[in-house]
């Protein structure tokens, strides 16, 4: 293969990515060495290095239920986004032309709208119809900005999807429901799992809707964010760490998934 | 009511068809004060320009231009109404409550796009075109990692980076750069510098997939027809990535107009936002909430306006937000 690239501009290329890695991974490095210092306040240097923050963090109750918390919230909207994303998704593939267009925009409204916008109007709409904030506003919250992923993921791997599938299945005597459940769902399978994890990640990230829309219990980042505005300690340090390595995994998990799906 | 139709139609009858059509237009228009009024003026084609226009003028800048023009002039006084025996004084105070933070909101969020972009565009563009196929998702992988940590861990690890006893400042002590830290965190910088880190994931994807799409061959064409690296970038690379660049500018600048917590806190009292603004309508009393959502309106109009006006302008009519 002929060199496309003069080597000076490949090398600032390379320089280009590297500093661009760096940039990306030195907060989060600094922000991890921090959680083992042994002292009561954040500054560097860093030179007594101690595991007391994550035994104190793990004895933390307000912590651990600020977790549970945030998992319960994140499974029940993982579940609700997932299911009316799909049913989504398969309105617009079975509809044709200008209406799938604008089926698929409307879709993907709430993925476009500033995050702020939309925690505000979801605040008001439930207001409206007399609904208190808490857990099912949050819920609801996470649910709405979460389906938009959901269905351009099942939308993508439905539009790959050979017709002729559920054409034999009705014609061995399967009406539609029982086809979409024994071939379509089936077939739809990978890019559901790939969306129901970017719904996990989605929902234990969000901050905005669930400040607005949430009651006095906090969620993981919610409870961050009052600690980080009360002063700092290494304790938050350790906090982050444990949520951010928890969540690269199952991002991790997820891409890795994602990808043998496709290469299969 | 039948009654008075038929009585119409029976005098309409008698009188017969003829009367209906002799007007009364030719004796105005022949009479000496028409002539000698509006006639001159309908006779040459400038002054009947002025005809034509003056009515429709008048009525327009009176009544289209001038409540608006009223309404901002009073918007920029400093008291209204305004009294007697004082003088009148203009400022800005009435607009700097609220239209600051909006103004700011919108410099933050395009300057971010810019720069984002500016800074992703090179690295994208290696991750497509320089690294070997069979390294290419390792490369990708390296720089999806950060972004799973959430909004609030990402943003609380710049304060570790930016802080007066943070990293980059005893960094620069233990050189003997400076003497004392140098306060950056809380500023116009490293709430600029959160937002870069923090959305420049939405730039990467769209720009890496659009670059990807680029056909190697045709950069080998242009090269064998001499053109340098600079030449094959703005007259090839640079167009076929266009559908990429408006994508990811666009998800950028919104992302960057929504942002809520970043701000609160990386930045100062000098670099409030629009949301912090609008989100103090909704605290406490409910009776502000109009006034919220009528900035909040405002603030989603004018933004996907620009991004709309954006992706016409730079990615033609075919172009799609997804």
């Amino acid at each position: 293969m002929r060199a496309l690239f003069s080597d000076p501009s490949r090398t600032a290329l390379n320089m280009a990515y590297w500093g661009f890695v760096l940039y990306l991974l030195v907060p989060l490095t600094l922000m991890m060495a921090m959680s083992f210092k042994d002292a009561n306040f954040v500054a560097f240097p860093i030179s007594d290095w101690t595991l007391d923050w994550y035994a104190k963090v793990m004895q933390d109750r307000q912590f651990l239920e600020a977790c549970i918390y945030s998992i319960f919230i994140a499974v029940a909207t993982t579940f609700a986004a997932t299911v009316i994303g799909v049913w989504i998704a398969m309105l617009i593939a079975s509809t044709g032309g200008r209406w799938s267009a604008l089926l698929f925009a409307l879709a993907c409204l709430p993925a476009v709208v500033p995050g702020m916008i939309s925690a505000i109007s979801l605040r008001i709409f439930i207001s409206t119809v007399n609904m208190p904030t808490g857990t099912t506003a949050i819920i609801l919250g996470h649910t709405v900005h979460a389906v938009p992923f959901v269905v351009v993921m099942a939308l993508t791997r439905l539009r790959s999807m050979p017709p002729n599938l559920v054409d034999a299945a009705r014609d061995l005597g399967a009406d539609s429901i029982v086809a979409f459940f024994r071939v379509t769902l089936p077939y739809l399978g990978p890019a559901i799992l790939g969306g129901m994890i970017f719904c996990v990640l989605l929902s234990i990230d969000d901050f905005v809707r669930t400040f607005f829309l949430g009651g006095y219990r906090p969620t993981l980042p919610m409870l961050i964010f009052a600690k980080v505005q009360g002063g700092m300690s290494p304790e938050i340090n350790a906090m982050a760490t444990l949520v951010l390595v928890v969540t690269a995994a199952v991002g991790l998990y997820a891409e890795y998934f994602t990808r043998r799906t496709r290469s299969r | 009511m039948t009654d008075n139709s038929l009585t119409h139609d029976i005098s309409a009858a008698r009188n017969g068809p003829a009367r209906r059509y002799t007007t009364w237009i030719p004796t105005v228009v022949n009479s000496a004060l028409y002539r000698s009024t509006l006639g001159v003026l309908v006779a040459s084609p400038r002054s009947r320009f002025i005809l034509l226009a003056s009515v429709p003028l008048i009525w327009m800048i009176m009544l289209h231009v001038g409540p608006i023009y009223q309404m901002a002039k009073i918007s920029f006084l400093s008291s209204y109404p305004i009294q007697q025996g004082r003088d009148v004084s203009y400022t800005l105070a009435n607009y700097a409550l609220y239209f600051t933070p909006l103004i700011r909101s919108f410099i933050y969020a395009a300057g971010a796009t810019f720069v984002t972009l500016i800074i992703v565009y090179p690295v994208a563009y290696y991750v497509a075109k320089v690294v070997r196929p069979q390294k290419r998702s390792k490369a990708l992988l390296l720089l999806l990692v950060p972004f799973w940590a959430g909004e609030l861990i990402r943003t609380f690890s710049i304060i570790m980076l930016l802080a007066n006893r943070g990293a980059v400042n005893y960094l620069l002590r233990e050189i003997g750069w400076i003497d004392r830290p140098i306060p950056v965190l809380y500023t116009w910088f490293s709430l600029g510098f959160g937002l870069v880190y923090l959305v420049s994931l939405y730039m990467l994807l769209p720009l890496y997939s659009a670059i990807d799409k680029i056909p190697n061959h045709l950069l080998d064409a242009a090269s064998d027809l001499g053109a340098g690296p600079w030449t094959r970038f703005r007259r090839i690379v640079l167009p076929l990535s266009r559908d990429g660049v408006v994508s990811g500018c666009s998800l950028v600048f919104l992302t960057c107009i929504g942002v809520f917590a970043t701000p609160m806190l990386l930045g100062g009292p000098t670099t409030v936002l629009f949301p912090e603004t609008i989100s103090g309508f909704f605290h406490g009393a409910s009776d502000k909430w109009p006034v919220g959502a009528a900035f909040s309106i405002i603030m989603l109009v004018t933004a996907l306006t620009t991004a709309g006006i954006f992706m016409r302008i730079v990615g033609g009519k075919a172009t799609r937000l997804m």
